[in-house]
């Protein structure tokens, strides 16, 4: 966009034509005090210069799609851009509230759990939510699946897409009581024509695939969500040099949070767990070791307590470590009903 | 690399029946093709007879629940059953008579069996099985593999030191992606059978870990758990669990008694659960295990 057609003062825009300031972006990448001393005006001026610029490509950019190189961006700006960018429910409202409103985009979210758990059947759920419309509070984007295991049936989708439409529909009758039930337009067929599924067999095929996600997808721009079910399976076996694996998922690891603060996305890595040996007894830890732990910016991990299943936030920067309980239905997660106290917090 | 279209599969994933209609409902049509499916029970509890009469199973074509394919039956525990094989071969070939069209025809033809002695023999066939069914020429293809037991090749040969521990969790994995790999590349059912050891509580708690649908498993009385622990319980996409209970009796009346009196025979009742399943909810069946097979009992 260029300067000129900011609402300012015929005198100061000359001003900062002739300075050389021709375009927005050159703008809002320099700093008051040097716009001020270059274009020859008072550090005020500049000042509102700068915050005209930035509400300007603000307005133009899409979906907070702004791209890095527009400077540094202050906390308030991003504390305001963090608070409107959606999140995807896991059709829980329990596991939603502790998770802050669902899954967070531009984030990397690591879920893991016990063989049984649920880990799947999230992340069949996440896949199948994230195409919610907007008009229903939801992303209406897509999802892309990474199946390692071989645990994604298609059967299972059918079902939880199903139930997703129609609790939609069920919604619009509930809320517009003179309309008809359906209308709502999207099928389940669409629900799983909006999946992006892929089939893993190796960690070479796991490695070139994560390394073709950022042209998938910019190609594909309506992807909200990269499920990976599970990151692990398939370097737990044969990497004689740990140090090598180490290195490898790291870069993985990268990878994937770039695509996510690129794209606005959420990544979701499902993992395995393990029993460490530490301090002379063996304890249950998130597979992959310690170095891994550090790659991911939540992380959520799913036990067994009594006959409930519940869902604990190991880590995360911003919420507070609660837990709270789930339940696996035909229509996929749903609250638990016990009428015990739900949601715990530490 | 190209996405696969969900649509263009079918929607429901091909399932092999198990030859009883029961134990076909809890598990929503049978054993599912491109996955793996781990069967764990004491010995003595069926495994084994499941495994056959899915071999023969495998056989029956498509519209009747089978994957008219041949089997591939990996046996790690000696002597394999050939009589008991021959037995049901003989039923199955009597109530399927229109698949075989001649009568010589011997539904064993298609059930290859394999002995497998070590985890290091096992990776040596995985490469000539992809051979195998590449150059299946005029026989069946193969549809299905069984191991049976997964636990037996690792029983004797490793300690119990965690570097040990370590390099038999990586062989699990090994062994799992591999089948898994052949299993998605052919469209294969893979059954794995897994055995069960007593549960010894250790201090740390971790032996008695809950995974899956039910709290604890229990077989003949006592308190079991699968063998191979949490590391093999990653490598597999289903488990099931078969056991058994000494106290149920089931009434036979005899029909070719002539003073009409009732028979009572003792007849081991057994519990089919299903401990996780990525698209079956918790449930469980009950059967008994016949001449003819397995047999599924109305609850």
């Amino acid at each position: 966009m260029e300067a000129w057609r900011l609402a300012l003062s015929s005198s100061i825009r000359g001003k900062l034509i002739s300075a050389g300031y021709t375009s927005l972006s050159s703008i809002s990448s320099v700093s008051s005090s040097d716009l001020a001393r270059d274009a020859n005006i008072t550090e005020d001026e500049a000042f509102e210069i700068l915050k005209l610029a930035n509400q300007s490509s603000g307005s133009n950019s899409c979906n907070g799609n702004r791209s890095l190189i527009n400077g540094a961006k202050n906390a308030w700006d991003m504390l305001h851009e963090e608070e409107s960018l959606p999140r995807i429910t896991t059709s829980c409202s329990d596991l939603d509230n502790i998770l802050g409103g669902g899954i967070s985009c531009r984030d990397v979210t690591e879920i893991g759990g016990v063989p049984g758990i649920g880990k799947t059947q999230i992340g069949i759920q996440l896949s199948v939510n994230v195409q919610i419309p907007r008009e229903f509070g939801g992303l209406g984007g897509k999802a892309i699946y990474i199946d390692t295991e071989g645990s994604f049936m298609v059967e299972r989708a059918l079902q939880i897409a199903e139930a997703c439409v129609e609790d939609m529909e069920e919604y619009t009758g509930y809320m517009h009581k003179h309309f008809k039930a359906n209308q709502v337009q999207m099928k389940p067929k669409d629900i799983l024509e909006n999946i992006f599924y892929f089939r893993v067999c190796s960690y070479t095929e796991q490695i070139a695939l994560v390394n073709h996600l950022d042209k998938f997808i910019s190609e594909n721009k309506d992807v909200k969500v990269v499920i990976v079910d599970s990151i692990t399976f398939h370097f737990r076996q044969d990497f004689d040099d740990l140090v090598q694996r180490t290195r490898v998922l790291s870069e993985m690891a990268l990878k994937f949070m770039k695509l996510a603060k690129k794209f606005s996305l959420a990544v979701v890595l499902l993992n395995q767990v393990t029993t460490k040996y530490t301090e002379g007894s063996f304890q249950l830890a998130l597979a992959l070791g310690d170095s891994w732990s550090h790659s991911c910016t939540n992380r959520v991990i799913l036990y067994w307590n009594g006959d409930e299943r519940y869902a604990y936030i190991d880590k995360s920067p911003s919420l507070p470590s609660a837990s709270a309980s789930y339940t696996v239905t035909s229509r996929g997660l749903r609250n638990s009903s016990s009428s015990s106290k739900r949601v715990k917090m530490m | 690399m190209k996405p696969e279209t969900l649509l263009r599969r079918p929607q429901t994933n091909r399932k092999l029946t198990t030859g009883c209609k029961i134990l076909d409902g809890c598990l929503r049509g049978g054993i599912p093709c491109d996955s793996l499916t781990e069967i764990v029970a004491e010995s003595g509890c069926g495994k084994t007879q499941l495994c056959l009469q899915l071999s023969l199973s495998a056989q029956l074509p498509i519209s009747l629940g089978g994957l008219n394919g041949s089997s591939l039956y990996l046996h790690s525990e000696f002597p394999f059953p050939f009589r008991r094989l021959h037995q049901l071969s003989r039923s199955f070939h009597q109530s399927n008579p229109s698949i075989y069209a001649n009568h010589s025809d011997n539904p064993c033809d298609h059930v290859f069996v394999q002995n497998v002695h070590s985890v290091d023999h096992l990776f040596d066939i995985m490469p000539r099985i992809d051979g195998f069914i590449k150059n299946s020429g005029n026989r069946l293809p193969l549809k299905l593999i069984v191991l049976d037991s997964v636990a037996a090749l690792f029983r004797s040969e490793f300690d119990n030191t965690p570097s040990d521990l370590r390099k038999r969790s990586s062989l699990f994995f090994k062994i799992s992606g591999k089948l898994k790999q052949l299993a998605n590349k052919f469209g294969l059912a893979v059954v794995i059978t897994n055995q069960v050891t007593d549960l010894v509580e250790t201090s740390d708690g971790l032996s008695g870990l809950r995974i899956g649908n039910l709290r604890y498993l229990c077989s003949s009385g006592r308190r079991v758990v699968p063998a191979l622990g949490l590391a093999w319980a990653n490598c597999v996409n289903s488990r099931f669990f078969i056991s058994r209970s000494d106290e149920t009796i089931c009434k036979e009346r005899s029909e070719n008694d002539e003073s009409g009196s009732i028979y009572v025979s003792r007849r081991a009742q057994r519990r089919f659960d299903i401990v996780f399943s990525p698209y079956l909810p918790a449930s469980s069946c009950e059967f008994m295990i016949t001449r003819e097979g397995i047999c599924g009992v109305q609850a």
